[in-house]
């Protein structure tokens, strides 16, 4: 009787299998071909030499995991005193604090971003700034150079800025929804049995909570190691990333959907396998957990 | 527990400053009377009336909140069924459903948008045959034979990505409930769906909620899996501003989002109102005091159990309905609608009051897109996404269009206006019998600098790769004049096949690019960066020049005396065009003498039209009644001196397509 509706997880999983599983079946088959010229015009044949030739690139996977893994630990060590803090507040403080946090994903991201261009140009609203406040001047003074602005954007800490900012909600929430979940009567057990605040946090709070901070870490490191608009926009084409080579091969000038495929399998398998050693450290309750 | 004390606070409160200072900005600048997002010019409304009148920026919304609409219905009643159903399936199936439905979640947006795009561009290749068999058989429906990427694959990229979050918030419910509890409703004689309703729904509703809203955030926020699924017809809010950040954008996209930024914050200070007053009254209930429900709660309830008002709240979720399911539909037909031609071009380059001209004029729906360069033309043309009907591509890349049989000719009979573009322009070298083109403008590349921030006067591209300079320039975007400069620069031919003299010109480009000469690799982004005066040196075409120019009156353009190229783009007809004749007559509204005016005051790029060309200052005296600089003209059609020193392009053999191909992908990394 009970298992009848078990029929209605049916149309789903053929959904998922249609627009999930074949997709990156096909994705697989186009990494493992290319396209050869012969008499009868273009045809596929099987080779690994997308594979073989992409050493060509390591330094674009170096960079793009690089500056990911930066950006994570910067928004860790931002979101996760943020989310402690906000789960310490009173009922009122939290739900404004959390409704300011979700907010901003309601602004489009390229347009925040963009925002940030204007802030970070030789030209910009912050060199404008820090010339006014003497700053600058006074940097030239000291080292004795000759500068008439910090040159901010496209350098690589202009991108791990723009991941910082656009994926810092992604790191605040789930930590704070583990939080919030969290009983306080585990804490004060360890207050009574004489944990002072330091080992409470070390022995208690930090440890209940990996399953948020692992949640948060995927969901900031993904996003970043493949992003292609915020290099983009604040990296001016100088800090190629992954996403931005996979884009290339696509829609982009270097037209070769088979090595875009390739690449975007690669990639693909290497953040699994970062996702699952991540996993493993959490308590396999690995649900991304919002709201 | 203790509360945080002012440290505490005030950290959260910098997190909360810098996620929110540049929206700060943005709303901010969507008042300023100029149209920069850096200089303040004053207060005023005026971008808020232009929203109603900015057709890429209204009907990218529409898009967008008619996708995420339907996206956010379809998978809220699909996810919460699909939890359902994995709720009571056995362990050994839930669990391998579980790991798929957490792919599109751990997957890169990125690996998302192209595996699909791949899967609906083989499975559109894969069609026709069975479109066509399927035809073939039976008359009762004729199927398309041929599909494209657009709002039908758009939605379902954004229903595969929403689903997961759906089930994500809804399985914990489930898992929370009761099962004895349906079993004991049914005891009681409640059929299952019966059970479900007055049972299972209650009980889940906070996670169908939840779930809906992730889903619909997700949805609006989204832009890498649509830019990968939406082809080239249809573009979301979110495309439209990818394109703009490359030029300028304008402010009425920061009036847009400031609107939307508005309406969510409405939302969420009532849901935070009535989520507080729902705790007070918990809070209440917990102490044991009786709480009496005010009485004009009470006289609500009462009536809403009397047969009038249970009838009044079918007629209000009725009305409700109807007017989701009215906005719906008239979103769709907003989005497709009428008798349209699908043009292809480049960024600002044309003026867009043509563009409603020729709707009132024929009654033809115009849908204007914009690449961003040639190469990247090809690779839209070749994923076999795209659906245009013209496309406006450069010399070399027309040939190359031709060769590979991507064209389709055109039938003149039908352009008359063909007849008033110069002969300079017709039959050259990219469509020796002029059967597939018709010229849209020409101009030359040369070296734009501040002057102000450059203390000589510039005649050489050598100025490009010079140590003086390092950290100024900002190099062109696309290999094709990167190298061609550089082999310029060397004295060598831009269209060379030599594999030597391109390794040597890459090898140029290379050595400035380590020491530091360049400050970025820009196309249209260059516009706001020169405009600025954040780089001293760029290279782009003249006529984007002189709307820099009125922008910043310090920059000058040369064109440097080792030569450079000249260029013809021109409107061409795509093989199998769904619109073959609405084309045809877009191609020669805008070969008239009276739109090449136009645009060449609104776009800066010298007209091939003979009769335009040598109308305009004359046309430029009328309408803004002071004389037209000489010199601004001679910089817009090159004098013929000038020409002789450049080359034009011409489309290279394959092989060398893919050393250029493979050394700039060289350079970048």
């Amino acid at each position: 009787m009970k298992n009848k509706r078990s029929l209605f997880a049916v149309p789903y999983v053929i959904w998922m299998a249609l627009f999930v599983v074949i997709p990156i079946i096909i994705m697989l088959v186009y990494s493992l071909t290319v396209t050869v010229d012969t008499a009868q015009g273009e045809v596929l044949q099987g080779s690994l030499s997308n594979f073989t030739g992409m050493t060509l690139y390591a330094s674009v996977f170096g960079r793009s995991f690089w500056l990911a893994l930066v950006a994570t630990l910067i928004c860790l060590a931002l979101g996760y005193p943020a989310a402690y803090l906000m789960s310490r507040e009173g009922e009122g403080f939290k739900r404004v604090a959390m409704a300011l946090i979700m907010l901003p994903m309601w602004m489009n991201f390229l347009l925040r971003t963009y925002s940030w261009m204007a802030i970070l140009e030789n030209n910009g609203l912050l060199n404008q700034l820090l010339r006014k406040l003497g700053i600058i001047a006074l940097y030239n003074r000291l080292t004795g150079s000759d500068i008439e602005y910090f040159q901010m954007i496209r350098t690589p800490g202009a991108v791990v800025l723009g991941m910082v900012y656009n994926y810092l909600p992604f790191m605040i929430l789930p930590i704070y929804t583990v939080l919030t979940k969290l009983d306080p009567k585990l804490i004060e057990a360890a207050q009574d049995l004489g944990a002072n605040s330091a080992t409470v946090f070390r022995r208690v709070t930090l440890p209940l909570s990996v399953s948020g901070i692992v949640s948060g870490v995927t969901m900031v490191f993904v996003p970043s190691v493949s992003t292609f608009a915020i290099s983009r926009l604040l990296g001016g084409g100088t800090q190629m990333m992954l996403g931005d080579l996979i884009e290339n091969q696509f829609l982009g000038g270097a037209y070769n959907p088979h090595l875009g495929a390739a690449i975007s399998m690669v990639m693909m398998v290497i953040v699994v396998i970062c996702m699952l050693v991540m996993n493993h450290f959490g308590d396999g309750e690995g649900e991304a957990v919002m709201l | 527990m203790k509360k945080n004390g002012v440290g505490g606070r005030s950290l959260i409160g910098l997190c909360l400053l810098f996620l929110y200072l540049p929206i700060f900005l943005l709303i901010f600048f969507s008042f300023n009377a100029g149209d920069s997002s850096a200089v303040w010019k004053g207060f005023s409304l005026h971008w808020y009336a232009e929203l109603f009148r900015n057709r890429l920026v209204i009907e990218g919304l529409a898009t967008t909140l008619l996708v995420s609409l339907l996206a956010t219905a379809i998978s809220t009643v699909a996810g919460t069924f699909a939890a359902i159903g994995i709720y009571n399936l056995t362990k050994k199936w839930r669990d391998p459903i579980l790991v798929v439905n957490d792919l599109p979640m751990m997957n890169a947006d990125i690996v998302t948008g192209v595996s699909l795009c791949l899967f609906f561009v083989a499975f559109f290749h894969g069609w026709g045959s069975i479109a066509a068999w399927l035809n073939s058989w039976q008359s009762l429906i004729r199927f398309p034979t041929r599909l494209t990427l657009g709002l039908g694959t758009l939605l379902i990229a954004h229903v595969s990505f929403n689903i997961p979050y759906v089930i994500l918030n809804v399985s914990p419910r489930l898992r929370q409930m009761d099962r004895n509890l349906v079993e004991a409703a049914q005891d009681l004689g409640c059929t299952w769906f019966q059970a479900f309703y007055k049972v299972i729904l209650p009980e889940i509703k906070p996670g169908i909620v939840s779930g809906a809203l992730i889903a619909f955030t997700m949805s609006v926020d989204d832009f890498v899996i649509s830019y990968f699924t939406a082809g080239s017809s249809t573009q979301t809010l979110s495309m439209v501003i990818y394109g703009m950040t490359k030029k300028r954008v304008t402010p009425v996209v920061n009036a847009v989002s400031t609107l939307m930024f508005l309406a969510v914050l409405v939302v969420l200070v009532i849901n935070n109102i009535r989520s507080a007053r729902q705790a007070q009254l918990a809070a209440k209930r917990a102490s044991f005091e009786p709480v009496p429900e005010s009485p004009r709660v009470q006289r609500i309830k009462e009536w809403a159990a009397t047969p009038k008002g249970r009838l009044t709240r079918r007629i209000v979720a009725g009305v409700l309905c109807a007017a989701f399911v009215t906005v719906t539909v008239f979103l769709t037909a907003f989005t497709t609608s009428r008798p349209v031609v699908n043009v292809c071009s480049w960024g600002e380059y044309i003026d867009e009051d043509l563009i409603d001209e020729f709707e009132e004029q024929t009654g033809i729906r115009v849908n204007y897109q914009t690449a961003e360069s040639n190469e990247a033309l090809y690779s839209l043309l070749s994923n076999g996404g795209a659906d245009y009907d013209v496309v406006v591509p450069s010399d070399y890349m027309i040939s190359q269009l031709i060769e590979e049989g991507m064209l389709e000719e055109l039938d003149y009979s039908q352009i008359p206006n063909f007849e008033k573009i110069s002969d300079r322009f017709k039959n050259l070298p990219y469509d020796p019998e002029n059967k597939y083109t018709v010229p849209y403008t020409w101009g030359t590349v040369g070296i734009i600098y501040n002057e102000s921030l450059v203390d000589e006067e510039i005649h050489s591209w050598s100025a490009l790769y010079d140590d003086k300079y390092a950290g100024q320039v900002l190099l062109i975007n696309n290999s094709r004049d990167a190298f061609g400069i550089a082999l310029k620069y060397l004295g060598y031919s831009m269209n060379t096949t030599d594999e030597g003299e391109i390794r040597q010109a890459y090898e140029l480009v290379r050595d400035a690019y380590e020491r530091g000469i360049f400050q970025g690799k820009v196309m249209d982004e260059v516009f706001q960066t020169m405009e600025g005066g954040n780089a001293s040196f760029a290279t782009y075409y003249a006529g984007d020049y002189l709307s820099m120019l009125e922008n910043n009156e310090d920059l000058r353009f040369v064109v440097p005396d080792e030569g450079s190229n000249w260029f013809v783009d021109a409107m061409c007809v795509l093989k199998d065009a769904p619109n073959y004749e609405n084309a045809l007559k877009w191609i020669n509204f805008i070969a008239s003498t009276d739109s090449n005016l136009r645009n060449m005051d609104y776009i800066w790029y010298a007209s091939p039209n003979e009769e335009a060309l040598e109308l305009y200052p004359q046309w430029y005296e009328e309408q803004y009644g002071e004389e037209l600089d000489p010199e601004i003209y001679s910089i817009m059609a090159a004098p013929q001196e000038v020409l002789d020193r450049c080359e034009m392009y011409v489309c290279l053999p394959k092989a060398t397509r893919a050393l250029y191909n493979e050394l700039w992908i060289r350079l970048g990394i």
